[in-house]
């Protein structure tokens, strides 16, 4: 008989996996170009055909890299943009108290400082939001009083995003109820048609709605700035999104949940409270998150409506006259913020699914 | 002991939800009442009778024939137009990237799956609305202008506008859209015709060729013996600008690029989740029940995938729908931005606003019963095939 021949000796890990087959190679091939092509671009961008900061500004003129002088001189413009220069430290400190405050509650969702009560962060925000707009508007207590069409850059992003989205987080928890409920079927039918009208029309149409006609709505004389009219609309919109995101976790509860505290004795409103919501929100976190990141990126779509935003300031700082090559630098300072703060939040959305996943198994 | 069942409850009337949506309703009716009165100050009265009047405002491009003499209401036409193809185009773009990118990232290739995971990860961390406008910054600047256009072959760039070769317009091209509609019923027969030999005989009859010949072949024959005009028109360079040919605004390039990068990342998401659904040891048996490496990506990966990637595709494309109005924030003439110029023209915000959410909500409503009716064949085929 003649012994079969030997299988032939299993290709290096290495190169299979880099070029197993054809397709695999040219994927490769063309990848490891894109990426050393980016690379290079970026190193010669901040680095080899930079301008350093101490160099003066005029010397950028002829560069074609990044010029780190002008963070120097525009940082703070592209911060705080035409807040009065000397009470810069309010917009810092309100900028500051939203961040921390978010962190915290991005922390806590995520398992950790389990000795923040829920309670306790429920009073922070009441205290922290009327707190950011008394220390940005003045007025009283000796601070200058500064009208909001001054107020610029992150403050106005954080303001409009963070206070938008802590304030659209309980209606949207309202609307996720009132649509899951069938007791009263003309309110889920009013929850149904104002849900899936506002996810149906762009972000845009509902922010012009808030700065044109919201203002047309109040009674003659009375006034509304737009930075207000525009944290309305979106505190509105946003809702819709946190609603769906909600009412999945209800739905994902087995009906025996309901069953189980009815025949506890409790009525339908303290079911809901203590038994059906607490874990329909854990279970809808996920989607909430993925939600909040969505709501804060577009945040900055403010900018069409004429309000100083974080992207708009950046805007600003190079439509100066003379400031314009530095368009770039403007808004690399704003990407990587961006980029930063998401990645915090999408880490806390990668916590939540390994520790939903933990408690799964 | 058996008990009866409980006699069936006639549901009360629910007093509580009328008396809300009532208090809602009448809150409504007050700002409504608010607004009549702040128009009627501003001596406007509020009403639909501007739609006919004269827009008075050029647009930049248009697909239909329009001028700055034309009503508002064409007006808002054109710009809805513009939303559409802008859509289709986002659409087609997205899908593409989105597909490629997906695969890429599931590649054994380390430095493909690391290209994939840094392009997802930096598009779906930043606002699009910033990746618009440093797009539109380097578009812009790094353009040349019209007389030192950036000539590849026909195709001409400059930083306001890209010319291609294009083929003459007229109005007999209509026609061509008769042999097409026969070209389409030709297809869906000669479908249905090879499914039944399929079905009965168990034969493979060829499909696409067939198809594909009917679909370019009948307009062709048609247009030479009906002397369709074909003109090809390719852009040249006149004393100030470009004549000829068609041409896109730099604008609607930039929003469109913006758009496909954008969902395009989601959409490689959901196309990398829905093939690392489907467990390896399918494919493993499928391979040692002797199916070729095709027929197991068309019969046992494909379908799978399908099931679990269409629905999150189809909110994609919504979404995508209603992230066109972006492009208000470089002023390509789509629906949005049209509304914004008619509501600073006009002091009409209340009425465009309306009648633009109700176009984006119509264009929405419509785009999403479509594909979910496409989806809802696709599975009914799915679980016959499989019964």
């Amino acid at each position: 008989m003649i012994p079969p021949n030997p299988p032939p000796e299993a290709r290096s890990d290495i190169l299979r996996q880099w070029a197993g087959t054809p397709v695999t190679a040219l994927v490769s091939l063309v990848s490891a170009a894109v990426a050393i092509s980016v690379t290079w671009a970026l190193v010669d961008w901040a680095v080899i055909s930079a301008v350093s900061p101490t160099r003066p500004i005029e010397e950028c003129a002829g560069a074609s890299g990044a010029c780190w002088r002008f963070y120097l001189e525009k940082s703070r413009f592209m911060l705080f943009g035409t807040y009065p220069y000397a009470e810069h430290w309010r917009p810092a400190l309100v900028s500051l108290l939203l961040l921390a405050l978010s962190a915290l509650v991005g922390l806590r969702i995520t398992g950790r400082l389990r000795w923040l009560r829920p309670r306790m962060l429920l009073a922070l925000w009441a205290g922290v939001i009327p707190m950011a707009f008394v220390l940005m508007g003045g007025g009283w207590t000796g601070l200058l009083a500064v009208d909001m069409s001054r107020w610029n850059g992150m403050p106005v992003l954080l303001i409009l995003s963070v206070i938008a989205i802590a304030l659209a987080f309980p209606l949207g928890v309202a609307l996720a109820v009132l649509r899951h409920q069938t007791r009263r079927p003309v309110l889920r039918r009013a929850a149904l048609v104002y849900i899936e009208g506002m996810r149906g029309i762009p972000m845009v149409t509902v922010l012009f709605v808030g700065v044109f006609v919201l203002p047309l709505t109040l009674p003659p004389d009375t006034r509304i700035s737009p930075v207000m009219a525009t944290l309305i609309a979106l505190v509105f919109f946003h809702a819709s999104y946190f609603a769906e995101d909600v009412r999945g976790g209800l739905q994902s509860l087995p009906v025996s949940q309901q069953e189980a505290a009815f025949s506890l004795g409790l009525s339908r409103g303290k079911t809901m409270r203590l038994v059906l919501l607490p874990q329909a929100l854990s279970r809808s976190l996920p989607a909430l998150v993925n939600s909040v990141i969505g709501a804060y990126k577009d945040t900055s779509l403010v900018v069409v409506l004429g309000i100083h935003d974080l992207t708009s300031t950046a805007r600003m700082a190079f439509s100066e006259p003379g400031w314009g090559q530095f368009a770039l630098e403007a808004y690399a300072f704003v990407g990587a913020w961006f980029l930063l703060s998401c990645a915090f939040l999408s880490w806390v959305g990668r916590e939540l699914h390994r520790n939903q996943g933990a408690r799964r198994r | 002991m058996q008990h009866a069942p409980p006699p069936a409850r006639r549901s009360a009337p629910d007093r509580v939800g009328l008396a809300v949506v009532g208090a809602i309703l009448l809150s409504l009716t007050i700002l409504g009442g608010n607004i009549w009165l702040n128009m009627q100050a501003a001596g406007v009265t509020p009403g639909y009778g501007f739609l006919s009047q004269t827009a008075g405002f050029d647009l930049s491009e248009s697909l239909i024939p329009y001028d700055a003499g034309d009503s508002y209401g064409r007006v808002i036409l054109a710009g809805l137009l513009n939303t559409v193809f802008l859509a289709i185009c986002g659409l087609v773009l997205a899908t593409g990237l989105g597909v490629v990118m997906g695969l890429v990232s599931v590649t054994p290739s380390p430095a493909g799956r690391m290209i994939a995971l840094l392009y997802v990860e930096l598009f779906r961390n930043l606002p699009k609305i910033l990746v618009l406008l440093v797009l539109y910054v380097v578009a812009v600047r790094g353009l040349p202008p019209v007389r030192e256009a950036l000539s590849i072959g026909p195709l001409h760039l400059t930083n306001r506008s890209i010319y291609m070769p294009a083929i003459e317009a007229d109005a007999r091209q209509l026609w061509l859209l008769l042999p097409l509609a026969a070209a389409v019923a030709v297809a869906v027969l000669w479908h249905r015709h090879a499914r039944r030999i399929k079905r009965d005989t168990g034969r493979d009859i060829v499909v696409l060729p067939v198809i594909l010949a009917a679909i370019i072949g009948l307009p062709l024959i048609f247009a030479v013996l009906a002397d369709t005009p074909l003109v090809p028109s390719l852009p040249e360079f006149r004393r100030f600008d470009f004549d000829g040919g068609a041409r896109l605004s730099v604008q609607f390039i930039v929003v469109l690029v913006t758009l496909g990068l954008y969902h395009g990342a989601q959409i490689a998401e959901v196309v990398r989740g829905g093939i690392l659904s489907v467990p390896q040891g399918q494919v493993e048996a499928a391979r040692a029940l002797g199916l070729t490496p095709r027929h197991v990506t068309r019969f046992v990966v494909l379908p799978q995938v399908l099931r679990i990637v269409i629905p999150p595709m189809i909110n994609q494309y919504v979404n995508l729908i209603k992230n066109t109005s972006i492009a208000i924030a470089v002023g390509y003439s789509d629906l949005m931005s049209i509304s914004g110029t008619i509501i600073n023209q006009t002091f009409r915000p209340l009425e465009m606003m309306l009648v633009t959410m109700g176009l984006y909500l119509g264009l929405c409503l419509v785009a999403s019963s479509l594909m979910n009716r496409l989806n809802d064949r696709l599975r009914a085929r799915g679980a016959g095939g499989a019964a």
